[in-house]
């Protein structure tokens, strides 16, 4: 298994350990990953502009496909824009024509053969389930964890084609496979508060707090994130914070420790 | 040239420098950049950075500094793991331009004192002097080609100062060419030191001699024929070796200045007619004292500021993040505050960070260089200096503020600058100031008016809007009123937002439902929602498309309308409006 991994923007400044503990999984399980020269997937100028948006998203697709790879990306944002460019590439051929056309002035082009896989589908299908609990060496047994799956790997599930959005399983799968325990908690679909942290943070804190509340609520001893997004969303509201607080660890970070792999090798 | 005028003109111009150095340098404690640095008084700041300069003498990270000069000043090793073109045509230029300094313009001090019976006109001096200013002239050459292929299609961050520093650096370069080319092939210059040192300026007594300087020095003696007799020659030799050899050495390793002269020859007889030697002489002194006085307010002033940021980062603490080549220094606000004024100062507009800009696709595609590390540096100097905001220039602002919150804060403008600027800090601080002067984010813009009020706004303005044909394009979903014909008003959207539901105070709680905004389209009244708290409050969570009964697609109609009111509610909005 080969593919370009995109990082996007947050996980090399401000979520090194994502990259670096998704680089130490999957390298240990045998998925080579490739890096090329991508820039922002453009969800933040969706505020903006739609063809500036999807002109950003196709320009890395076609990177890609110049390359001849698949693109992944452990970011959920990142994974939903790219997905969403995906879709409105589909259905608007204007669209479709001037982003074409600004590509081909920088020499690109884009045809849609590159897809875009987000890290826990391909964990739990490509590399399977029973695969990963095979190659656990430390199984994480006993730690309860709460699976925060993240907005855009959920919905719209005709866009994201991730898991059932009303009823996912994925990453409850992928926990019990380290030897962990996914808790059940009413809150774990909802939106962690980091989009409209910009706009009214009070309203955003209040989203957040209600999650790490529900969490511990639940009796879980961890929130299991896969996207630096919701991530550093859950630190930066409990940071300082005189609330009960959660601790915060990446799925990659799961993985890696009941891989038996090295901690510093996943940024721990 | 008299020594009173050249003394007169170097102590005014060290003089101006120094006064220019101590302005700019003063800008590093008095310019503030960022709402933090504003709470920060001078003297406090001036403190900080002695308190700084003392806790790192005292500590193990003095060790580092020398290290740091050498690999990161001397040999410019971040510069070296970016462009390697650039990083050659850099050192070919300081090296070149070091030497030419301490060898030919401080001979006097220098050259003179080291090497016993230095003669400017003697090899290897002849030699060096073209081989360093052909260093320079190469080296910016790089520079500029290397500036040519880093062009990205949208216009390139510089100051028009920094075009007139090249072109002068350039003007001493090849005036002083010229005059060494015109003195090797000058009659003139001939007669005045066979008179000096032979007693003489007769013609037909020196024409042995003239016969050996026009074949071998490149005197061009307009009464010589051609062939000279090789005899002539001969006869030349002994006299050039009793009264001449001591100081000349044959010009032709000065391989610039050599083929100048031969070139010049046809003409030297004119030129010293109207006295080159001397006119060229001044222009050639007078072109470096004006590149001396003006130092610290042209692209040389990075001879002072690029070390010093470098070295600051390697005498501050340091926050090292995997995945970055270069750490990143952690410094108390105070001392940030005038690392922040510096790195005003130390950026070259080199360009480096716009090339590997995250957002620089977008930049392109929305055609504002705005959203570029090195364009923004620009505008928040401006910012800092008043003069983004001048009346008349409210275009140029409106552009410097898109790009500065498209920034994706990805960090690789940091880890690529040549010069070691920690640039997130300084566009944190840049977003900071800007929606302090009322240039904040769409999101806090939008919120300074309620949405009937914006909407009455829209009423009033240069045009009634009404969603149309001219929105298909950027707004299809919005603008067609098919898309909400299925709407049964059964308010699921409303029920499951998260927003919605978290919106218990009136203050921070949204103003319309989704089933509003929805039904508002429908109705025609896009208007309305344009300036609305729901649509800018929304999560983008999709919780509404994915539960809608019908497939309307909720969450997309919002995020179109959000960029539809970035451009409708920004051609009626006026600028520092607060929220």
């Amino acid at each position: 298994m080969k593919y370009a991994l995109f990082l996007g923007c947050k996980i090399p400044s401000r979520l090194p350990a994502y990259a670096a503990s998704t680089r130490a999984v999957l390298g240990h399980l045998g998925v080579t990953l490739v890096d090329l020269e991508f820039d922002c997937c453009g969800y933040p100028a969706r505020d903006v502009s739609r063809d500036a948006f999807v002109f950003a998203a196709a320009r890395n697709l076609a990177l890609a496909e110049r390359a001849g790879l698949d693109l992944l990306t452990p970011c959920t944002c990142c994974f939903g824009t790219l997905r969403h460019a995906l879709r409105f590439l589909g259905e608007d051929a204007q669209l479709r024509a001037r982003v074409t056309q600004a590509l081909a002035a920088e020499g690109l082009a884009w045809s849609g053969t590159s897809a875009v896989e987000h890290l826990l589908p391909l964990l739990a299908r490509k590399v399977g389930v029973d695969a990963l609990a095979a190659a656990v060496r430390a199984p994480r047994t006993g730690l309860r964890v709460a699976a925060q799956y993240g907005c855009h790997a959920l919905r719209p599930s005709n866009v994201a084609r991730f898991d059932n959005p009303l009823a996912p399983t994925i990453f409850e799968s992928l926990i019990r496979a380290t030897g962990a325990t996914p808790v059940d908690w009413p809150r774990r679909l909802d939106c962690c508060g980091d989009p409209l942290h910009q706009a009214n943070a009070p309203l955003s804190g209040r989203m957040t707090r209600a999650k790490i509340a529900d969490a511990l609520e639940s009796g879980a001893e961890t929130i299991c994130t896969a996207c630096p997004h919701c991530h550093l969303r859950f630190d930066a509201v409990q940071a300082g914070s005189p609330e009960p607080s959660i601790r915060t660890l990446l799925y990659t970070q799961l993985l890696g420790l009941a891989l038996g792999l090295p901690s510093k090798s996943l940024g721990l | 040239m008299s020594p009173m005028i050249f003394q007169t003109a170097l102590y005014a111009s060290l003089v101006l420098c120094a006064l220019g150095l101590a302005w700019r340098v003063s800008a590093w404690f008095r310019v503030r950049v960022g709402p933090d640095a504003r709470a920060v008084t001078l003297s406090r700041r001036v403190a900080a950075v002695f308190q700084g300069i003392a806790a790192t003498l005292a500590s193990r990270r003095v060790f580092q500094i020398p290290g740091a000069f050498v690999l990161d000043v001397l040999l410019q090793r971040r510069l070296f793991a970016n462009e390697k073109l650039r990083w050659f045509g850099h050192l070919l230029v300081v090296v070149g331009f070091t030497l030419l300094l301490l060898m030919h313009a401080l001979w006097a001090s220098v050259t003179v004192k080291l090497f016993q019976g230095y003669q400017p006109t003697l090899d290897p001096y002849l030699f060096l002097r073209n081989l360093f200013g052909t260093m320079i002239l190469v080296g910016v050459a790089l520079l500029l080609y290397g500036r040519w292929r880093r062009r990205t299609g949208l216009p390139q961050a510089r100051r028009r100062i920094d075009a007139a520093f090249v072109a002068l650096l350039a003007f001493v370069l090849v005036t002083g060419f010229l005059l060494e080319a015109h003195k090797i092939a000058s009659p003139r210059a001939f007669y005045r030191m066979a008179e000096q040192f032979i007693g003489t300026t007769d013609a037909e007594k020196l024409m042995p001699l003239r016969a050996l300087w026009a074949s071998e020095f490149g005197v061009a003696f307009a009464d010589l024929k051609t062939p000279i007799a090789p005899h002539l020659v001969q006869q030349g030799r002994e006299l050039h070796r009793d009264a001449c050899a001591f100081c000349h050495t044959p010009p032709a390793s000065a391989f610039v200045s050599y083929p100048v002269a031969q070139i010049l020859a046809p003409v030297s007889g004119l030129l010293d007619q109207v006295r080159a030697d001397i006119w060229l002489l001044y222009l050639h002194v007078f072109a470096c004292f004006l590149g001396l006085a003006s130092l610290p307010f042209t692209l040389f002033f990075h001879v002072v500021t690029a070390p010093i940021s470098l070295l600051v980062n390697a005498a501050a603490p340091q926050r090292e993040l995997p995945g970055q080549t270069f750490p990143t220094p952690t410094l108390s606000s105070a001392v940030r505050a005038s690392r922040r004024a510096l790195a005003l100062d130390a950026c070259v507009r080199c360009g480096i960070c716009d090339m590997r800009c995250s957002v620089a696709p977008l930049a392109r595609y929305l055609g504002n260089p705005g959203l570029l590390p090195a364009h923004m540096l620009q505008a928040t100097a401006a910012l800092a200096d008043g003069s983004l905001l001048r009346p008349g220039r409210e275009a140029g602002a409106l552009r410097a503020a898109e790009g500065a919150f498209l920034c994706t804060d990805c960090g690789r403008c940091t880890s690529r600058c040549p010069v070691g600027l920690d640039l997130a800090d300084l566009w944190e601080a840049a977003r900071g100031d800007l929606a302090a002067a009322g240039l904040p984010a769409p999101a806090q813009w939008v919120q300074a008016r309620a949405a009937l009020a914006w909407a009455e706004s829209l009423e009033a303005g240069p045009g009634q809007y009404i969603f149309s044909a001219a929105d298909a394009w950027s707004a299809p979903l919005s603008a067609d009123r098919r898309t909400f014909s299925r709407c049964v008003q059964c308010q699921t959207c409303t029920n499951v937002c998260p927003v919605v539901a978290h919106s218990i105070d009136s203050e921070h709680g949204v103003d319309l439902t989704p089933q509003k905004v929805m039904n508002l389209l429908r109705l025609g009244l896009g208007d309305l929602t344009l300036g609305s708290r729901m649509v800018w409050d929304c999560a983008s969570c999709y919780q509404c498309q994915e539960h809608c009964p019908e497939g309307i697609r909720v969450a997309d109609i919002m995020l179109e309308l959000r960029a539809l009111a970035v451009h409708r509610l920004g051609a009626v909005r006026s600028l520092g409006e607060r929220s």
